[in-house]
């Protein structure tokens, strides 16, 4: 369809105010932070011009890796987990099942929560004394079970990815559900006739129709993972001793906390190249244009 | 092409106005903020403050601004409330915009500094005379003071290091008041073990408790008071044994089994709320829970207060307490002569005995030397007894953010296990060293 010229001058109006806002508040945000980058400045004072010596401090810290990699540990943990269990629950409430309308509602209801109230919600059930987890270990018998879940450092991470992979398993799931009903009847009745499984269907019909989907979904949990914030914010504060910590809140504590506005900048900088590099090789590795 | 140019010129007007819109707004806003005089002709002046819980020391504060507002013709002074987690990166951030108000709270040390630095609140020495030796002692009023110049006047001093236990349970274990040394307190905790109860109930998932509750007092206890200052100078260091021997003492008390298991997952609250509903016998906190205990205090039980018992070979004087002055308001240094003197009447209006005796007539401790009332309660009468021997710093009060960091994480990974003592104070000397 060739649009006229007048439809494309009113389509170009029409997207100002939101280019607008969107430099202001997002481009141009960015190209100041590689500005600051480059300064020793403690947001009250005059700022100095120190070139590139924090990015080399920064490559020395070893507590911004080691955020990066937890940032990594959530970004493979929302891949394999909400992707994989979004794709699973979607499939089975494809089907003519009772009460599919119940179960998607309930399975929707995380995503419709405000993430403090989840985040909340989960602390007490991790709660190593009296959380629901902990109680129900123990009433079944399995007292050795029972862990300090939030509490251990080397269980902190895995409790928290489980809170942010639950949270969000619904909002794939409906967007997977909606690309679902686009797979045409028409060839799943041809393959019924041929006899196929539904295994075979599963992955050789509907999988490969709705593949688009599940890219463009990949690419949200990828950039959805390398944000996250507020739920670890809210339930262990990226403590015990730094063992949650994440990139966008160790760059929150050094820049608002430590007063360190340049070096803060250097991190949003290098999480802005992280994150743009690991969407271009996702891009890559599926071989077409998600987004 | 003529289509281009119009869409061209359309777009540039369109954002024009668009960004006229918004330097409008801009403008407007800093208008209000901005201390000009308003219509009819007084001074406004804006404060921002952190008074939004409604406790009765709040109420108090508000009804000050309030009386000296009507008891003026000329000054009106407008509040602005923020809760207080927010408010300290709120002032950070808007102090690095450049756009504080008139009048805002600021905290001692650490927290006033980086202002002064920036040259944005105004030096008040002439206030600070009016109060010298005849409200407040000079020691006191020198937290709000850097470099001989002062910038706040305090209404009240935190101490930030109090036990509190519950009686009934210690009286369970066989004692009846919290023991003069450190090792009679392990024997207590011991013996509160024995009879399966909790003894110490901590919620450290904030970070700061650890340091700023037990650390500040108990590291006193071991190298005095003056070893903080002397580190920062120079003339000491972290890896003294002294100090090392009370980070120790957090260690010692996990493996003893002192501390509630959750105590890196919940915060000093829900910690709070645990001794009230009886869960454990000793609570660690500053005298701002006082108030809130008293308030929640449940029927028939019974809370005392004690501070951190002596240590064996501590240099320190056992009387004193880690604290630290607040609710100063520090005056904006951009101000016109005739806004800065209005100001200043403020202050001084705001500043007086009958501010302190009733903030002390609602469990708040005051720098200022006004009598206790008689009908005072049995829980703050322990707390106002033994906040009088004397002020020690409290750590994140002193130490420059990098190092609060690296202890307050520091000692969630002393509860852990993944750090000893040892290290904890060579990862401060060397962050020292580095600066």
């Amino acid at each position: 369809m060739r649009l006229t010229k007048k439809a494309k001058r009113a389509i170009m109006i029409g997207l100002i105010p939101a280019l607008v806002i969107y430099i202001g508040f997002a481009i141009i945000p960015i190209v100041v932070s590689f500005y600051y980058s480059f300064m020793e400045w403690n947001g009250f004072s005059e700022m100095t011009f120190i070139g590139l010596d924090n990015y080399k401090q920064l490559f020395k810290d070893h507590l911004f890796w080691n955020s990066l990699k937890n940032n990594i540990y959530v970004l493979i943990a929302s891949v394999g987990g909400q992707i994989s269990i979004a794709l699973a629950i979607a499939l089975l409430l494809n089907r003519k099942l009772k009460a599919v309308k119940f179960f998607r509602t309930i399975g929707f209801m995380p995503v419709v929560l405000s993430s403090v109230v989840v985040s909340l919600t989960w602390s007490l059930i991790y709660n190593v004394d009296d959380g629901l987890l902990n109680v129900v270990l123990r009433s079944i018998g399995l007292e050795n079970w029972t862990m300090n879940w939030l509490g251990d450092e080397n269980l902190a991470m895995l409790s928290v990815s489980v809170t942010i992979i639950w949270q969000f398993i619904g909002l794939y799931m409906i967007i997977f559900l909606a690309a679902l009903q686009n797979v045409p009847k028409e060839i799943l009745e041809a393959a019924d006739i041929d006899g196929a499984s539904e295994w075979t269907k599963t992955w050789k019909i509907i999988i490969p129709t709705i593949k688009n989907t599940i890219f463009a979904a990949l690419v949200l949990a990828i950039s959805g993972s390398l944000k996250t914030f507020d739920q670890i914010y809210v339930m262990t504060s990226g403590g015990p001793n730094h063992a949650t910590e994440v990139a966008a809140m160790y760059m929150y504590t050094k820049t608002f906390e430590s007063l360190q506005f340049g070096y803060g900048s250097a991190i949003s900088v290098l999480i802005f190249l992280f994150s743009l590099a690991i969407i271009i090789i996702a891009n890559k590795l599926m071989g077409q244009k998600a987004i | 092409m003529l289509v281009s140019v119009k869409k061209v010129i359309l777009s540039s007007l369109l954002s024009l106005l668009v960004f006229g819109l918004v330097a409008c707004s801009g403008e407007s806003e800093t208008g209000s903020d901005g201390g000009s005089k308003s219509e009819d002709g007084k001074v406004k002046l804006t404060l921002w403050e952190t008074w939004t819980d409604d406790t009765p020391d709040t109420r108090l504060l508000k009804e000050r601004v309030e009386e000296f507002n009507s008891s003026q013709e000329e000054i009106v002074i407008e509040l602005r409330g923020t809760a207080h987690n927010e408010y300290r990166t709120k002032l950070k951030t808007q102090a690095a915009g450049g756009e504080l108000p008139e009048l805002f709270l600021v905290w001692p040390g650490a927290e006033l500094e980086p202002l002064v630095e920036g040259g944005v609140v105004e030096p008040i020495n002439d206030v600070r005379e009016k109060y010298e030796g005849e409200l407040i002692q000079a020691t006191t009023l020198d937290d709000y003071a850097i470099d001989g110049k002062q910038y706040a006047i305090p209404a009240s001093v935190s101490y930030t290091s109090i036990i509190y236990y519950n009686k009934e349970l210690l009286a369970q274990a066989g004692y009846d008041k919290i023991p003069d040394t450190y090792k009679g307190f392990k024997e207590m905790i011991e013996a509160l073990k024995a009879e399966g109860i909790t003894p110490i109930l901590a919620g450290n998932k904030p970070k700061w408790p650890l340091q700023s509750v037990y650390i500040s007092t108990i590291a006193d206890r071991f190298t005095g008071s003056d070893y903080l200052d002397k580190v920062l100078n120079g003339d000491e260091k972290f890896t003294n044994p002294k100090f090392i021997e009370s980070l120790a003492v957090i260690s010692e008390l996990k493996e003893m089994g002192a501390f509630n298991e959750d105590i890196n997952t919940i915060d000093e609250v829900e910690a709070r709320d645990d001794l009230l509903k009886g869960e454990g016998a000793l609570f660690l906190s500053g005298s701002w829970s006082t108030t809130a205990i008293l308030g929640a205090l449940p029927e028939g039980m019974e809370i005392g207060a004690a501070s951190f018992p002596s240590v064996e070979g501590g240099e320190g004087n056992p009387e004193v307490i880690s604290g630290i002055s607040s609710i100063g308001i520090a005056i904006n240094s951009k101000l016109s002569d005739d806004e800065k003197a209005a100001a200043k009447k403020f202050l001084e209006y705001f500043y007086d005995e009958k501010l302190y005796s009733g903030l002390l007539a609602n469990g708040t401790l005051v720098p200022a030397d006004v009598p206790l009332p008689e009908d005072a309660s049995p829980l703050f009468t322990d707390v106002y007894n033994i906040t009088k021997g004397g002020v020690a710093p409290v750590y994140d009060g002193v130490l420059p953010a990098e190092l609060t960091t690296i202890i307050n994480n520091g000692l969630q990974g002393i509860v852990t296990g993944s750090i000893t003592p040892k290290e904890l104070a060579q990862q401060m000397q060397d962050e020292l060293d580095n600066q």
